[in-house]
């Protein structure tokens, strides 16, 4: 009883946009909202993508490889 | 087997592609080169299991992806942090070293849950299928699908992309940056 009064009152208080729950597996947003997000994302992706490598890495395969962590010749 | 070089040289070549998701899980520059490195040497330290052909990229995700769930549960062992206090200061630090834009996106992806802001970039940023996804966490498809469809929910919510449709989130950013001017 006070259950379903519970959810009717969320349904009443949710956006119209979002009346699928946050469990359903379908997609519960809007293509443009969707997309929105998949566009700021790979924005921030795409910045991080673009700044320079620190030279650590290099280094580090650089001697690695010349180890070798069990070298047969 | 000794690692060879074009093998060395993939897994250079990958390094932009681990920073920029290890730094977009972690929220830390420093713990993403951590992690990175810590890749790189237990990629080739396990060469020989690579198999030649198949998605080294997809390989090094897995990689990566383990061991920040290990490092995690580490450091949540480490330090009692029952209000989440410690992690939340985790994702807040200051970044040093490297200049990060897109604050308001970056910081609502830190209040994701783990689980669903890795299936969120690996599928939405880094390029990977469902199923790759799927295989990178050790779970099913279904449960990437509606882990990234969780995400994007509570993105859309955190961003008032679900509210406004013409304010935008980078008008917003730039009233509040006018508001603090």
């Amino acid at each position: 009883m006070t259950r379903s009064k519970g959810k009717r009152l969320a349904t009443v208080m949710m956006p119209q946009s979002s009346t699928h729950d946050e469990t359903s597996s379908e997609p519960g947003l809007n293509r443009q909202i969707q997309s929105r997000i998949g566009d700021q994302l790979r924005a921030m992706y795409d910045d991080l993508m673009q700044q320079p490598v620190p030279d650590r890495f290099a280094e580090l395969l650089g001697r690695l490889d010349q180890r070798g962590p069990d070298r047969k010749s | 087997m000794t690692p060879d070089a074009s093998f060395r040289d993939a897994l250079l070549a990958a390094v932009p592609s681990l920073r920029a998701f290890a730094i977009s899980l972690s929220g830390n520059v420093d713990r993403a080169d951590d992690l990175v490195q810590d890749t790189l040497v237990r990629a080739i330290a396990n060469a020989h299991r690579f198999e030649p052909g198949t998605n080294l990229n997809a390989w090094l995700f897995t990689i990566l992806r383990n061991l920040f769930h290990s490092e995690y549960r580490k450091r949540r062992r480490e330090v009692e942090d029952p209000d989440g206090a410690y992690a939340e200061q985790l994702t807040s630090q200051p970044e040093q070293g490297a200049r990060l834009d897109f604050e308001d996106f970056r910081s609502a992806l830190a209040t994701l849950p783990s689980e669903q802001r890795e299936a969120l970039l690996l599928v939405g940023a880094s390029g990977f299928s469902y199923e790759e996804t799927a295989a990178i966490c050790g779970c099913a498809v279904g449960t990437v699908k509606s882990r990234v469809n969780r995400a994007r929910s509570r993105l859309s919510g955190l961003l008032h992309l679900d509210a406004a449709e013409d304010i935008g989130p980078d008008r917003i950013t730039r009233a509040a940056l006018q508001a603090a001017g």
